[in-house]
């Protein structure tokens, strides 16, 4: 076909291929990709430290058998078990974030999305490492899974742990899902801005994204039906996790607030992490502009309603063991208190209930070094919670013949160290790769904001 | 066929050209938006999107597979457990629930795959360009070659910045 006689204005006018001039929030949202800070090189290097001392621990303790851990008759849950339950209830806060926040259209939650979204995936990663650690025989853990097999055997559908395994891969799976379909978008701004490998890989995984209605129509529909389907979700796997305890007897676990108690202690742990991560991240990279005052106000009020919930859960446990009537169930709380394990009780109160209570100042609300050092407390507090919870229930129950007390070996605190480098390391190759802001939701209300001018 | 690409600042100023564009019978318009915008997609097509199809799907099947394994499984190999029967629904509702939810975000993740048109690939389309993943907005008309003006300038009547001509 021979091209028409092209009209005069359009005849001068080359392809627009050329970026003219980039858009600021892609170049300060992408900047954190570009280069490498001393920074973020001295912690990716402390993590990859704490993750190889993690792995020979690991080693170790698969070698010799699970006896390198402290476990005494009778508490056999002890750290491992503390810390999946921690980095647990960590990942809820992205999901929640990005799910239920969303379907309540508080678009405040854009500039935090993807930090909390990444640390939840990298939250739930550490934690499906520990339930195997735990069982001490990593090789043997496919007997959860219900698989056809010649002794004609299944699992235990009536089992809590199972419920547990179900809800855990489930919750990796989606968040996983909710996590990437975000990223396309924000991927293919940055492989329209690279060269050579990175373009090539940022190429493959953003799937040839190139924001044309039909796809921003199936992206916004996808990520709606996400939030609807992810929000029961985040509300049901820290119940199960809550069962794996309550659907048990022992004094201390068998009660039924244990669902609510611990999705609400879940929020409020996970948006301290969000604070501890989003602190530093904001700082070292320069995204003042990005997530403000306003964001870490919206978050203070968020922890300061759940520290509550937890308080009053708190209150509520002790209140119910003394209305129950069951010795067992007032004596083991009475020795929560004033037992061997006072000390962890008291830091949990602390920690979770006390500190948090300075947030209901304005000027705290937006003071950054108090709001980090109150998120690394209830990280330590809600870590203690768990601690309380299994420790001081399992190691006094019915019979005082049968007590016995649990401390921590080196060997456990090895591996503990290592979820935190674990997790670490995931997170600092995270931002040096993705953009850490979900981009495009930036810009839909950058855009919109310039386009309907101050009337808005 | 002529394609025309043409650049745009604002989400409002793509929508009037969009219908515009419509209301005289170009119907090959495609947008490229840097951020969503519904009323831009609206214009392009007003049905809603077939992802919706396919949550329901995998939700249905999910909850189907969840409580057949379940209590097949059960039953398959008895146990009596704490006296309850073999096939007993209540506990089984939470494994329903989370293959649910499971399967309905796997097929939600393959409808936008699948509706979206997303694959791996590394030549993309010749009218796209990386502006669009900056703050602009693009509004690509395939027209015959005798109405290329006309596009032209009702595109730029619409207060489009630039508008080019890409020969497909």
């Amino acid at each position: 076909m021979t091209p028409p006689p092209p009209a005069t204005a359009v005849a001068d006018l080359g392809r627009p291929t050329s970026v003219v001039q980039d858009s600021k929030i892609n170049r300060d949202i992408l900047n954190p990709t570009r280069y490498v800070s001393w920074q973020w090189g001295a912690m990716l290097l402390l993590a990859v430290i704490g993750v190889v001392q993690g792995f020979a621990t690991l080693a170790y303790q698969t070698y010799v058998g699970l006896g390198v851990a402290g476990y005494q008759a009778p508490v056999f849950w002890g750290v491992y078990i503390i810390t999946f339950v921690f980095w647990i209830g960590i990942g809820h806060a992205g999901t929640l974030i990005s799910a239920i926040l969303f379907l309540f259209r508080a678009k405040w939650r854009n500039a935090i999305n993807r930090g909390a979204e990444a640390m939840t995936i990298f939250a739930v990663l550490t934690a499906a490492l520990f339930p195997l650690i735990h069982i001490g025989r990593l090789w043997k853990f496919y007997f959860l899974i219900p698989y056809p097999n010649q002794r004609g055997l299944w699992v235990n559908f009536k089992s809590p742990l199972l419920w547990d395994v179900f809800a855990v891969n489930t919750y990796l799976t989606v968040s996983l899902i909710f996590f990437f379909v975000g990223l396309i978008p924000d991927i293919a701004i940055a492989r329209d801005r690279s060269t050579g490998v990175k373009k090539f890989v940022y190429s493959l995984l953003s799937l040839g994204w190139q924001g044309s209605s039909g796809q921003w129509k199936a992206h916004n529909r996808t990520v709606l039906h996400l939030s609807g389907l992810a929000t029961p979700l985040v509300l049901s796997v820290h119940s199960v996790v809550s069962w794996d305890f309550a659907m048990s007897i022992i004094p201390g676990w068998h009660a039924t607030i244990f669902a609510p108690y611990f999705v609400a202690g879940a929020i409020f742990g996970g948006f301290a992490m969000v604070l501890t991560v989003m602190i530093p991240v904001r700082r070292i990279f320069g995204l003042e502009a990005y997530i403000t005052d306003y964001h870490f106000e919206n978050m203070s009020r968020f922890i300061l309603f759940t520290s509550w919930i937890v308080g009053y859960a708190y209150a509520i446990e002790y209140f119910i063991a003394w209305y129950s009537g069951v010795e067992a169930e007032q004596t083991s709380f009475w020795l929560r208190a004033f037992g061997p394990y006072w000390i962890s009780t008291w830091i949990m109160i602390f920690c979770n209930c006390i500190a948090p209570q300075v947030l209901w100042f304005q000027k705290l609300r937006t003071h950054i070094p108090t709001l980090f050092v109150l998120s690394v407390l209830i990280n330590i507090g809600m870590w203690f919670e768990r601690y309380v919870i299994i420790i001081t229930s399992l190691s006094r129950d019915f019979i005082p013949g049968a007590w016995g007390l649990y401390i921590p070996s080196p060997v456990e605190l090895s591996v503990l160290v290592f979820s935190f480098c674990w997790f670490s390391m995931f997170f600092l190759l995270f931002i040096k790769f993705f953009p850490i802001i979900a981009i495009a939701e930036i810009k839909e209300l950058a855009i919109h904001e310039k386009a309907h001018g101050e009337g808005h | 066929m002529p394609t025309l690409v043409s650049i745009f600042d604002r989400p409002q100023d793509v929508v009037s050209a969009v219908k515009k564009l419509k209301g005289r019978g170009f119907d090959r318009v495609e947008t490229y938006s840097p951020a969503p915008f519904e009323e831009i997609d609206e214009a392009v097509d007003p049905k809603p999107s077939r992802v919706r199809l396919f949550t329901l799907i995998g939700g249905l099947t999910g909850v189907f597979t969840g409580f057949f394994i379940q209590i097949w499984m059960s039953l398959d190999w008895p146990v009596k457990i704490a006296g309850k029967p073999f096939a007993s629904i209540p506990p089984y509702v939470i494994i329903g629930f989370e293959l649910t939810i499971l399967f309905g975000g796997i097929l939600t993740f393959l409808g936008l795959l699948i509706v979206g048109k997303l694959y791996p690939r590394f030549e993309l389309d010749p009218a796209y360009s990386p502006r669009f993943s900056g703050e602009e907005f693009g509004v690509v008309v395939t027209c015959r070659d005798r109405d290329v003006s006309e596009v032209d300038a009702l595109l730029r009547s619409n207060s489009a910045k630039e508008v080019s001509l890409v020969d497909a």
